[in-house]
Formats: C-alpha cells, structure tokens, sequence
C-alpha cells in the first residue's frame, strides 16, 4: 500500500511495451491489466463503433482456436480475460490463479495478435450490441447524459455523444472489413502498457511478457490532437420524454474549458467535490437529506483526460412530479456556494477525505491496478501516484475559491431531464 | 473447541475458529464478534450484522427494516449533527467507506477505515445500537428519499420483473414482498412502529459484529469490549418469524406489460433453505447452465441470437430461495421459445445429469471466485455477511470444501427434486410498443 516508487517495478521487457508490476498480500490471485491508444476516437468518421466491436470480437476466435476452445481453456480453470474499449484506448484485463498466469496470458495474446473475426460471430454479435443500445433507448440517465453532452460539445469533440440510434445504426453499417482495417491500424506494439498487481512475481511476468508480445508488429499511433473546443457556454433547458417511468434522472453542467493538468485542475476539482462529492458534501446534505427529494445527488469534473477541455455537471434523480422542486432546491445550492465559496474546515474535512479514500480505494488488486494503469496511460511517473496526496493537501482556500469563481458560471447552466412528464 | 494463549480475552468467551476466522461471544451481552486479521492493507473493515430483514417485516409495514437502516445515519446520542460529529461526516471526512444494506434475512452496517481510526467505526456503531434517535422529523423526508430509490427501482424492467415472481412464488412466507417494499407501506408506516421495530430487534444478542484487514486483535477486540460492553442483553426473546409457506401445487404465471423495449423471460423454481445439503449442488447446477461462453444456455440461446443477455441465481438464503434463469430477449423473439429452451434443458438435467467436465469446469470457476471473494477486507466481510445471515458463519469457510465434495449424481437428484413444473413460476415482462 502506498510507496509507489518503490513497490512497484517499473521496465520495458520489449521496445513499445511498459510493465508495471505490483507484489501484494492477496493470495493465490493476480488481476492484470493494459491497454494501448486505439479506442473509438481513432475510428473513422461514422464507423465509430469500429473500437467496441473489434474489442469484443477478440474472444470470438483465433487463427488456431474457436471461441469454444478458447472459453473452455479459461473456464477449465476459472480464469477471465475480457476486452473492451473507452475514448482513448483499447484495453484488456485478465483475473486468474496465480498458478495458471502464463496460461491465461498466452492466451490474451494469441487473441491479440490473431484473431479470425469470423463473418457469421461478427454478424451475432452485432445484433446483440443493438438489442443491447435498443434497451439503453428507456434508460432515462444515459438519455439525459448524452442530452448533455450534445449541448456541451460539438460533434468533433472527444466530450461529444452520438444519439442512441446514430449509435445503433453506426453497428449495423460495420463491415468485417471495416474491423480488419481497425485492426491492422491500430493493434501492436507502441503504446502499450501492462499492469499486474496481486501474487505475481515481476521476473517471471517480464519473461513471459518477453515470450509472448515478442516481434508484433509496432504501431505509431500517439494521443489525439484536439480538433474543438466546447459549445459557447449559455443557459439552455431541455426535456426527453420517456413513457412509463417512475423515477427521472436530471442532469445540470456546463464546460471549463481546462483539462487535468491545468494548474487551476485540482483546486476545480475539490471546490466541485464539496459541492457533491460524496454523501457528506452540500447537495447530498440538503436536497436529500434535509429536504427529502432525492435518493442521489451528487457532483464531479469529467472530461478532462488527453488535453480535452472537460466540464462539470450535477446528477440526481427525483420522481418526475418533484422534478422541478428539485431542480430548484439544486440550484439554489449550486448558487449559494458560487456566490460563497467553501469554508476553510470544509476544505480541511474533504482533503481528508480524498486522501484517506485514496488509500481505502486501493485495499484490492483491482484497485490498485486501475489506479497504476490510468497514471500509466496518463503518462505520469509512477512516483506521481505517492504525490497525489501532497498535490491535495497543498490546496490552499483560495486558490479552491478562485476556482469556483473562474470556471463555474451559475448563469449558464444547462439542464437536461429525461423520464416521464406530464 | 479448546481456546489456545492467543484466543483468551478478557471480558470473551471463544467459541470456535475456521478457515482463519475466530468467534467470540462477549460475556456482557453475547454479542457475537468475528475477528480475521490480514495485514495485506493498511485498512480494516468493521461490519455488525443484525438478525433481521424483509423476512421479519408483515403487511402493513413492508420496507420498515430498510427505512429503519435509512434512519440508523440520522443521529444517535454521541454521534449526530447538533454535536458536530453526524455519522457521515465523522467517517467519510475520514476517507472511510461506509454504507448499509438491507436484504431478507440481515441488515449490516460497515465501515472500511484506514487501520488507525478502526476505534471510531466501533464507537458509532455501538452508540446507534442502543441509542438512535429514530425521530418523526427526520422519517418525514427521509421516507421521500427511500420513495425515490423505490421509484428508482421501478424504473427496470428486471427488478419489477424480479419482485413480481418473487411476489407470485411465495404467497405466505415474507419472501413474497421486497426489501423496499411496497409504495403505501413506505409512505404510511408510523415513526412508532419504526422505533417498535427497532427496540425489539436491535440487541447486541442479536447481532454479530465482524472485523477484518489489518489490526491487533486484542486491541479491537478490548474496543470492543469497551464500547459494546456498555449494553446489556435484551431482556425479552427476540421474535422468531414462524411462517411457512404453503406447499405449492401447481405451475404458476406473472405477466407484467410496458411501453419501451425491453423483453424478459424468467423461469423460476423453489429451492431448500440456504444450509441445506443441496445449495452447493445448485451453485454448481447455475455455473453449468449459465456461467460463460460454454455453459448451455449460452450455446443454446445466446449464440441462436435470441437473446442478448442471459443469467440465473440462486442465493442462499436463511428459508427457501429460487432458482431463477433470466433472458434479455433479442427484439422480435418470442417470449414462449426462450422459455421452452430453458426449460428443456432443466427436463436434460433431470433425464441425463451433467458431464463430468461440465462438473470439473464449473468446480474450478466456483475455486477462482472464491478465491478472487477474499480480495480486500470489505469482499470479505461482504461474503460473510451472506453466511452469517442464513445462520452459520461457517458456511462461508467451509464453502469449497462441501462444493469439492458434490457428486454428478447429487446434482441430478437436486433437479429431479426440486426443478418440477409444479413448483415453478414463470415470468415475463413484455414491451408494448410506444405507438
């Protein structure tokens, strides 16, 4: 726990490749993780789905095994290996017994560097990823979510989110050629990095890193230039209709037009954590629980990964009869603390907070290797993982003020509700 | 169980150990308390569990357990917000990880704190033990609040599906309604009934208190002495809830209907209560039938496309459960179809049993998940939780071994007994089009 710098062993087994190995106390377990740059923004325009499906076409076969064969391998001794793909990168992670981790990771990589793609399991797996976001039509808090973004972001920008049905119909156009050509751009080595937290011992993991990524061809593929700039910020309200649902999801943002290594981040960052951080912040003490209108409420600063500009926004739920109520009661809160600014033992309770749900955070191995994979991806030095609870401590009040008051304007918030309104 | 050096404490009896937990009884009071010490993190999770959930709640006040935890954060003589020290804010300004959940058979409270502040976790839990304050100003908007997880709720298909076949299969037995409980229940019971609730079941003699991760054990277990050695034992026998359910003589159906695109088929089937010998051969059953690309139902539904998700449970709980088999549907696929599939492939277990591989693969998927439940202290006290809720701490440690020893054949008996028409209940939730 803690001490980054020295607990875990950094190296390079391979030109295009960093490992980051962690020994723990866990027993008999390793969680394994990594990813490299090739997630949905480097797909092209309107096969934007082409990450997503090439990720999960991965477990469908390889040039030696069929799917069945490759799930049986893994189940045969509890093992999972599961691909995915966000924004920025295409990831993969694997959870195992100690005893069967070169097995498991022999495994991931024969699925990385030859998979089959099979025509007919493309084809199935397409209807499933529809019926899928065909669902996610009546889920009222993404709707709101991507209502937002709309507003907030033009369509070029990282921060933007297609409609549901542009989505859907995005999966069906996609060809397997249009995978291959995926695939053939943006899988090898490059920027990849690995993470293995839990039972492991770090020569054995190289070594059989070593063996296995050996000789994949490199890719040059490097962060994304941002192309845009958020939407000019001005108030704007808009209402999705649901039919039958009891519960609505209400979304209040705007952007800050800085991203997380802004100098202003970190002070941005808590002076939105003690807006609605977490229970014992502002909206969850009043509009739940001083005036009862909300099973959740909270805050947060997102976006602001790989030098996009990010926003911050407000999520809540609220019957759909006291959505307005609510709303009001939120942003009369969001107004009070604009115009006041936090206090000093709020800032001192939360830094507190923050660091010791830092440590807390990091009682698994999952923890830990989310946590040493996102700062890998971020470019940071391991040893900036032990500084982030210097970084939090060194904030200052008014620095935290100054940035309420620079980045948040209560005049130009927007509001999105999704759910069933009269 | 003879105690060594190290199990004898002042002011404890110790009753037994397994699997590296130790149980002790605190003479005071007979609070139960469970101690395992794991020194991999510098975190230690504190968790009391009393005996009581959904299954101990009637009509007319459905939900209570679960409004009463709600109220549990509101306040307690040394721990509330006129003092400046409310529970939320004394713990997560710690960085702490705290919550509470309610289920059928328990309701646990717990606190994952960095190791030096474990103190502070022991102390509010024993003050809001005996002294909540339990007050009708606070119910009145706390009661919106969990109407609005209700609310929240409603808004899946699945958990309005869920609750209705649960509320169909059990007609007597308490299992029929939800933890949340209904919606009149939670807007109408009375502030009085709350407290009645709570002075009848929140008694150190019916509750186990459970500390994990990393600490001296003397130490906690002299904090717990000190903090919950204040309490005495209740003085009246806490209610046992006596009602059976009735023999179910015939397949039954629920139906639920509504605008939007989501169709799911569940088959459902009564199932022995959660101790007995035949759980583990279920647990096994549903790895066989639903857990990863290999297992039947993938096979034979996810991979035909005619649906998009599949999964079953069956937790083990204190009385009898369910067995349930759930499918997201595909759009455009016929509800009957899926449910003919599933239960097909109940008749072929019941008819030829499961392979020997099929046995070996689902015994070392249920090996690694086990193993992967101890990482963390909180995944720990999590799992335990569940075991101390059905009535035996044990069931948690013992749990591999009694699944390493289930037979092909045991498996088969167990759906021959219990996977019969006449004890099913099928469900389905149908997407009427908006238009």
């Amino acid at each position: 726990m803690g001490n980054f710098k020295d607990r875990v062993k950094q190296s390079t087994p391979i030109e295009g490749l960093s490992s980051y190995v962690m020994k723990t106390g866990a027993m008999d377990i390793v969680t394994l993780s990594g990813s490299f740059l090739g997630g949905a923004l480097y797909s092209q325009s309107h096969k934007e789905q082409a990450a997503t499906i090439t990720a999960s076409m991965l477990d469908k076969g390889t040039k030696k095994k069929d799917k069945y064969e490759i799930s049986d391998q893994l189940e045969s001794v509890g093992a999972e290996i599961h691909f995915m793909s966000n924004r920025h990168h295409t990831q993969f992670s694997a959870h195992c017994l100690k005893e069967n981790l070169n097995t498991v990771i022999a495994l991931l990589v024969e699925q990385l560097r030859t998979p089959s793609f099979p025509e007919k399991e493309l084809s199935t797996l397409k209807t499933r990823v529809v019926g899928n976001l065909t669902r996610a039509k009546e889920d009222t808090k993404k709707l709101a979510s991507i209502g937002l973004l709309q507003t907030l972001y033009p369509e070029d920008h990282p921060n933007y989110r297609f409609s549901l049905d542009h989505t859907i119909n995005s999966v069906e156009k996609l060809t397997r050629s249009d995978i291959i050509d995926f695939y053939n751009k943006r899988y090898g080595l490059g920027s990849i990095n690995i993470v293995a937290t839990g039972d492991v011992d770090a020569n054995e993991l190289e070594d059989c890193i070593k063996n296995e990524f050996g000789g994949w061809a490199t890719q040059d593929t490097g962060p994304l230039p941002i192309r845009c700039k958020a939407n000019e910020s001005k108030r704007e309200n808009k209402t999705i209709h649901v039919p039958d649902k009891t519960s609505a999801d209400l979304y209040i943002g705007q952007p800050i037009g800085i991203d997380r290594d802004h100098e202003d981040y970190y002070a941005l960052m808590m002076g939105v954590y003690i807006l609605g951080g977490n229970f014992s912040a502002r909206l969850m003490q009043t509009v739940r629980d001083q005036q009862g209108l909300t099973y959740g409420i909270g805050s947060s600063v997102s976006g602001v990964a790989f030098g996009a500009d990010g926003y911050w926004s407000t999520w809540g739920t609220f019957a759909p009869d006291a959505i307005s109520k609510g709303k009001k009661a939120t942003i009369e809160e969001i107004e009070k603390w604009y115009k006041s600014g936090v206090a000093e033992e709020e800032l001192s309770a939360k830094k507190t907070t923050i660091t010791g749900a830092y440590k807390v955070g990091m009682d698994t191995t999952s923890g830990l290797t989310a946590q040493i994979l996102t700062n890998a991806e971020r470019g940071k030095p391991i040893g900036h993982l032990d500084t982030y609870p210097d970084i939090i401590n060194s904030l200052s009040l008014d620095k935290v003020n100054g940035a309420i008051k620079s980045y948040i304007n209560p005049d130009q918030l927007v509001t999105v509700a999704a759910g069933t309104f009269e | 169980m003879s105690p060594k050096n190290n199990q004898l404490h002042d002011g404890f009896d110790f009753v037994k150990s397994s699997g590296g937990i130790e149980e002790y009884t605190l003479k005071k009071n007979n609070l139960t308390v469970l101690v395992l010490e794991d020194p991999s993190a510098p975190v230690a999770t504190f968790m009391v569990t009393y005996h009581v959930g959904s299954r101990n709640e009637a009509i007319g006040h459905t939900g209570a357990t679960h409004l009463l935890e709600h109220l549990m954060f509101k306040g307690s003589r040394n721990f509330n917000k006129e003092k400046g020290t409310a529970i939320w804010t004394e713990l997560q300004n710690l960085g702490a990880q705290i919550n509470a959940t309610t289920w059928n058979d328990r309701t646990n409270y717990f606190e994952v704190v960095p190791s030096e502040h474990l103190e502070r976790a022991i102390a509010i839990e024993s003050d809001r033990m005996r002294y909540a304050f339990l007050r009708d100003e606070d119910r009145q908007p706390e009661m919106t609040v969990v109407r609005n997880e209700y609310e929240r709720g409603e808004n899946s298909p699945f958990d309005v599906l869920d609750k209705n076949i649960w509320a169909t299969a059990y007609q007597a037995h308490p299992y029929h309604h939800s933890t949340i409980g209904w919606r009149s229940d939670i807007e109408n019971v009375s502030t009085e009934r709350l407290q009645e609730f709570y002075h009848t079941y929140y008694w150190p003699n019916n509750a186990t208190a459970t500390v994990i991760g990393d600490f001296d054990k003397k130490e906690a277990l002299s904090l717990i002495k000190k903090h919950f050695g204040e309490h005495t034992a209740c003085e009246n026998k806490i209610p046992e809830m006596y009602t059976e359910e009735p023999a179910q003589e015939g397949p039954r159906r629920t139906t639920v209907k509504r605008i939007g695109q989501t169709s799911i088929v569940g088959v459902a089937h009564k199932t022995p209560e959660g101790l007995h010998r035949d759980t583990y051969s279920f647990q096994l059953l549903g790895k066989i039938l639903a857990d990863g690309k290999t297992s039947r139902f993938h096979k034979k539904i996810i991979d035909q496309g005619l649906a998009t998700s599949i999964f079953m449970y069956d937790f083990p709980f204190k009385d009898n459960g369910l067995f349930i088999t759930y499918a997201f549907l595909t759009p455009g696929v016929d509800h009957h179809k899926v449910e003919e599939i599933i239960l097909n492939e109940y008749e072929d277990t019941i008819k030829n049993g499961v392979s020997s591989s099929e046995l070996n693969r689902a015994k070392a998927q249920m090996r690694a998940s086990v193993a992967y439940s101890r990482d963390g202290s909180h995944a720990v006290a999590s799992a335990l939780n569940e075991a101390i809720a059905i009535g035996d701490w044990t069931f948690y440690t013992t749990f591999m071994d009694n699944i390493e020893s289930v037979s092909g054949s045991e498996i088969q008996e167990a759906a021959k007994t219990y996977l019969k028409e006449n004890q099913s209940t099928v469900g389905y939730f149908i997407a009427l089009d908006p238009k």
